[in-house]
């Protein structure tokens, strides 16, 4: 089975980079742009802002999904060495429930929007800052692991190869 | 950048080259890709809004048009905005890189060549995209105000030529990480000769 799949690169994975932070762009923008416009759209009255926001925040629960499937895939190819595995782990955890609470928000915006679309009521705006909060930490973990701990790097593919040989 | 002139800043900088823990720019590409790429999407789901038009009311989601170009327009304007932010950061740590410089990328290129064209790269994009923005601002606001598809043909072409470039200069920016190790504390430990199971102690 495993010789019908491209062989692993330089990168470790079987394909040239890395995809799922490219598919997180449309999470973590999606997300934080939809809280930013419901936040300028309450307080200037201007509802045409909610609209824009709804629609961030379905495009935004559609990509998590599929960041979560790239970042499995990834992370299972990631070889985590020491001290990473923790963050990894947690990292794993927080996407996952991430999937359940953008769709859960954007589940009650629905609600919301088919109930009046020109009517925001402030305990959304509170979600919408937490979610910011739980988005903001969860970038902050993948950070880690790519810019601190260099997972699918070149050089540390490379040097976890040649310790596995020793 | 020379590691001597770098050096003048000293004890300022981490292991990864940097004054914090992890690099501000790539944080803000998510940003200025994110709101350009969707900006430019519902532009086009707003003109082939006939076509969906049938799957939105199967979903029971009630969709007008205008909506979307609003998103199209709105998305596009943070684009502009944040970009400013994002080469400004990439200036700004591209100056304090010190990448690897035996490696060729998987495009052939060194680490200067890269980060030259990363850099020029940037300041292009950085014009488009404010170019764009103008541009979706004259058809909303003057030349299509009344019309209900409110974005030019050329415009949605443009948008996908963009998404090209921005293909391409992604993928330089990502070398410059994953290949060049640039601002990547496990790399630059490895650089010097030392050990992973020694990163716990250098962050």
């Amino acid at each position: 089975m495993l010789e019908y799949l491209p062989p692993l690169n330089d990168h470790n994975l079987p394909y040239p980079d890395t995809i799922h932070p490219i598919v997180v762009h449309f999470v973590i923008a999606m997300v934080l742009f939809a809280v930013v416009c419901d936040a300028i759209g309450y307080f200037t009255r201007n509802t045409r802002l909610y609209e824009v926001s709804w629609w961030n925040l379905f495009f935004a629960t559609i990509s998590i999904f599929i960041a979560i499937i790239f970042g499995q895939v990834e992370a299972g190819l990631a070889e985590p060495y020491a001290g990473v595995a923790s963050t990894l782990n947690l990292h794993t955890l927080i996407g996952w429930s991430l999937s359940g609470i953008i769709t859960a928000i954007t589940g009650w915006r629905y609600v919301l929007r088919v109930r009046d679309p020109k009517k925001l009521p402030l305990s959304f705006l509170g979600a919408g800052v937490l979610l910011t909060g739980i988005v903001l930490f969860q970038v902050y973990l993948g950070d880690l692991l790519v810019w601190v701990y260099g997972l699918h790097t070149v050089p540390v593919v490379e040097a976890l190869r040649e310790a596995s040989l020793k | 950048m020379n590691p001597e002139l770098i050096d003048q800043l000293g004890s300022q900088l981490g292991v990864n080259g940097l004054p914090y823990v992890v690099p501000i720019h790539p944080n803000l590409v998510h940003m200025t890709l994110g709101l350009f790429i969707v900006a430019i999407g519902f532009d086009i789901v707003g003109t082939f809004f006939v076509l969906e038009k049938p799957l939105f009311r199967f979903l029971a989601i009630p969709a007008a048009r205008s909506n979307f170009f609003d998103v199209g327009w709105y998305n596009m304007v943070a684009a502009a905005i944040v970009t400013f932010f994002t080469v400004g950061a990439g200036f700004y740590e591209i100056l304090l890189a010190t990448p690897d410089q035996n490696v060729k990328s998987a495009w052939g290129l060194r680490a200067m060549d890269t980060m030259i064209w990363h850099g020029v790269g940037g300041v292009l994009l950085l014009t488009l995209i404010v170019g764009m923005t103008v541009w979706r601002g004259f058809q909303r606001f003057i030349w299509r105000k009344e019309m209900s598809r409110q974005v030019q043909w050329s415009y949605l072409a443009a948008g996908l030529f963009i998404f090209g470039i921005m293909f391409a200069h992604g993928t330089l920016g990502a070398q410059l990480a994953s290949e060049f190790g640039v601002h990547i504390t496990a790399d630059r430990l490895l650089q010097t000769g030392k050990s992973l199971y020694n990163l716990q102690e250098n962050l």
